[in-house]
């Protein structure tokens, strides 16, 4: 197991320093014109010319890359271009907002599919086809109809949770529970909805199989057949599309942060990558590809722990 | 069940109660009282060189300025007492306040207004060229300062109340980073670094110390999002004092709500300015007749009715009502004549019509503007083609390349004449390719050498030439809505969207 995680793990380094070779060449096609962008309109091109090689943006782009990699590898990410604030700082005041939903959703998305699927897959029948079309409908819905209509509805009309805004864990644990809880919510529909989908699936399967009837046979309880046989070897496509669920969870996170005025990762993504921001841009794109990389290594760490055969690919 | 449902409602309204204080704006009970606004402002740094109009807010809280600038756009005291022009409007002297010392306790002096003044011409910032005009500061005394201008400019009081005027702690220059997010001046708050998450929020706390007259909230919040259904659920759950709304549906949105109290201001105008008045890149714009075709081809009635929800007023001129060069009947000068555009092009020998290309920022030309300009200048035979930008490469594109020959924007509309002139007539930015005509160089110069009040006259000749021969193409002035949560009392200020931040009070 332990070469596995470590072949992995070397495997991921190498990706992420692909990518932000990608990433940092790719920035920087677009002739975004920082200098200008900064300075305005009617600022003269002298001017633009100077605050472009302040920046370090006379220089080609694989020195620039080079020198950006240089900084990064000893943790300075530097600042941004377009607020002057410094990135690490920057980026760590707004990761816990989104790793609170990330959280949140993946805890409600595991035990609220696990309960539905595993339901409808073994009860079938009227509570089968409930779930299916809950899981339907989850999924068919528009992320941001959802997510408007559970704002108006509970922090607007009946004012039990704030609309806007954002209370650090620490700070105050109501507080916290209170701004984060509808966010959650409003994420976790479309993702319990594809799980839940996928654990009946799974289980109905594993209910097929000739060690189950056998179980049966031997006159073990069903609750504890489902429970310890069923559950296990259904699991393992679950997770992997509760991982997916969990990395695809950053792009639905942009809107809800945007609509419940949450200052996280998401919407400063959008608000930094229009600009053209490229310390800042560079750093989030890091800090995803190490997330996806990581989420995958766990995913795949606990089906291997579920099923060992998978250790093997 | 019953008892769920209760216990339910009991957990809520804790939470509520725990998250319900940040909205406070009240003032019963001495408790320390908070303004929180909302902003779709992100400014570039708390450095004065750095400061433009839409940001000055955050500014003001940290900064004075040389002049204060009233919400009807009269001038008053501030760090100048008084100021006064020589006969010849190239030397404006001022005097300066004897007793005010900056957050460290360093004098504001003369040598100060000098300091900031020659580094917010070198800084290069977007609002440098605003003291184009100022060729040297000479330092009379410690509480004497003047500017000797190149040429008279009628907007240089206005300049010095705005980012120009700005003072900062000439220590805090000698490190040139150290403003950018440690801001020192002489103004009514300090920012809080503790509680302010730069890109987030800004808390700005009172400055103990203030020289001037307090200002009503001791904590100034000033929270900035991408959108507006943010703001417009903020403000009406309470957790926003105040904000503004341009939006026409989010206006109405927030309209229905009966606790929110709204103030309406008609600002930015929206409009085509038709840049290539030399027919540089389009050559049949070089016909005046062209132009005019243009503006009479368009449907402005409907347009502000579909696009603005009729939430504004439709317009033929750049000038707004509260300058001297503003004429009423020119709102209405260019009627939807739709017969007459196609003669006027037909006499411009241009009756099988031509392609325009434009550029289109989303966030500006709407669908709805996009087709309606499509459809109505399609009518007369000029073939709109959009080319859809990225804001980032937009400028790029326009102000560099200069690859287009008109462009629809939103422009706000100052109070200062020779503000207005300076953005749209005289060579620069918004008037790229540098076109200019007879009428227009015989006008300028007897604005420039006098007052608004006694330019009246040639300020309304130049608006009128401007109309008649078809420099632009406005379509309608906006209305801008404020909007607070009850708690707030909002002055809007006159030669800006946002109002200063002198101009909150709590609610009676």
């Amino acid at each position: 197991m332990l070469g596995f995680v470590l072949r992995r793990s070397a495997a991921g380094l190498l990706l992420v320093l692909v990518i932000s070779f990608l990433s940092y060449t790719l920035l920087s096609i677009p002739d975004l014109d920082v200098g200008r962008q900064l300075l305005g309109q009617s600022a003269s091109q002298d001017l633009v010319d100077a605050k472009n090689a302040a920046l370090g943006l006379d220089r080609p782009v694989l020195v620039q890359y080079l020198d950006w990699l240089a900084h990064a590898v000893r943790g300075d990410l530097g600042t941004s271009w377009f607020t002057s604030e410094d990135v690490v700082r920057a980026i760590a005041n707004r990761l816990p907002v989104t790793i609170s939903l990330m959280a949140g959703v993946t805890l409600v998305t595991t035990v609220a599919a696990f309960l539905l699927g595993v339901w409808a897959g073994v009860r079938r029948g009227a509570v089968d086809r409930f779930v299916q079309v809950f899981s339907v409908l989850g999924y068919a819905l528009p992320n941001f109809l959802v997510t408007l209509v559970i704002v108006l509805v509970f922090a607007v009309r009946l004012r039990w949770f704030p609309a806007i805004g954002y209370v650090g864990i620490g700070e105050s644990f109501t507080g916290w529970l209170s701004t984060v809880l509808l966010p959650v919510l409003s994420l976790s529909v479309g993702s319990v909805a594809g799980v839940a989908q996928q654990v009946r699936s799974s289980v109905i399967e594993v209910l097929r199989q000739d060690y189950v009837r056998t179980l049966r046979a031997r006159g073990l309880p069903p609750s504890r057949i489902v429970l310890k046989h069923v559950l296990r070897n259904a699991s393992a496509p679950a997770l992997a599309v509760l991982g997916m669920q969990f990395v695809g969870l950053l792009g639905g996170a942009v809107l809800v942060e945007q609509i419940f005025g949450l200052p996280g990762i998401g919407s400063m993504t959008v608000t930094y990558t229009t600009r053209g921001d490229i310390p800042i841009i560079m750093a989030l794109v890091m800090l995803t590809v190490v997330g996806v990389i990581a989420v995958n290594l766990v995913v795949d760490v606990l089906i291997g722990w579920l099923n060992p055969k998978a250790r093997l690919g | 069940m019953k008892r769920s449902a209760t216990a339910a409602l009991l957990v809520t309204a804790s939470l509520i109660a725990g998250c319900s204080g940040s909205g406070d704006g009240g003032t019963a009970g001495g408790a320390p009282t908070t303004l929180n606004i909302a902003t779709m402002t992100l400014p570039q740094s708390l450095d004065p060189k750095d400061a433009n109009g839409s940001a000055l807010p955050f500014f003001q809280a940290v900064y004075d300025t040389l002049i204060k600038r009233e919400p009807d756009g009269t001038y008053s005291p501030m760090l100048a007492t008084a100021w006064s022009y020589d006969d010849k409007l190239t030397r404006l002297s001022l005097t300066l306040r004897g007793d005010v010392k900056f957050d460290d306790g360093t004098p504001f002096d003369a040598e100060a207004v000098k300091a900031n003044m020659e580094r917010f011409r070198k800084g290069g910032g977007a609002q440098a060229k605003t003291l184009n005009d100022v060729t040297s500061i000479e330092v009379v005394d410690p509480t004497h300062v003047t500017l000797v201008l190149g040429k008279p400019n009628p907007a240089m009081l206005y300049y010095l109340s705005d980012a120009a005027g700005l003072m900062a702690n000439p220590k805090d220059f000698a490190q040139d980073d150290t403003l950018k997010t440690r801001p020192g001046g002489t103004g009514p708050y300090e920012l809080d670094a503790g509680q302010t998450v730069i890109g987030t929020k800004w808390v700005f706390t009172r400055a103990a110390n203030y020289w001037g007259s307090r200002l009503p909230y001791d904590t100034i919040a000033i929270s900035y999002f991408d959108n507006e259904t943010a703001i417009v659920n903020g403000i009406k759950t309470g957790q926003l004092d105040a904000a503004l709304i341009q939006d026409a549906d989010q206006q109405i949105s927030v309209e229905s709500d009966p606790e929110v109290k709204t103030v309406k201001q008609e600002f930015d105008f929206q409009g085509m300015f038709l840049f290539d008045r030399a027919g540089m890149v389009t050559p049949e714009l070089r016909d005046p007749r062209v132009r005019q075709a243009l503006n009479h081809a368009i449907d402005r009635p409907t347009m502000l009715a579909k696009i603005r929800q009729g939430r504004g007023a439709v317009t033929s001129q750049v000038f707004g009502p509260a300058t001297a060069a503003y004429k009423p009947e020119l709102d209405t000068y260019y009627t939807f004549d739709q017969a007459k555009a196609r003669a006027l092009l037909k006499e411009a020998g241009h009756e099988s019509g031509f392609t325009l290309k434009l550029p289109r920022i989303p966030a500006i030309v709407s669908d709805a503007l996009a087709a309606s300009l499509q459809t109505d200048l399609g009518a007369v035979g000029v073939k709109v083609v959009w080319d859809d930008l990225d804001p980032g490469s937009a400028v790029q594109r326009i102000f560099k390349d200069r690859a287009y020959s008109a462009m629809v924007m939103n422009m706000g509309q100052s109070s200062a004449d020779w503000v207005a002139v300076g953005e749209v007539v005289l060579p620069g930015a918004f008037n790229m390719f540098g076109y200019t005509d007879d009428t227009v160089k015989k006008l300028l110069p007897k604005i420039q050498g006098s007052s608004a009040q006694d330019a009246t006259a040639d300020l309304q000749a130049l608006n009128e030439h401007l109309v008649t021969d078809g420099w632009f193409m406005p379509f309608y002035r906006m209305t801008y809505l404020h909007v607070s949560d009850g708690s707030v009392t909002i002055k809007p200020q006159d030669g800006m969207a946002v109002p200063a931040i002198y101009n909150y009070a709590p609610a009676q």
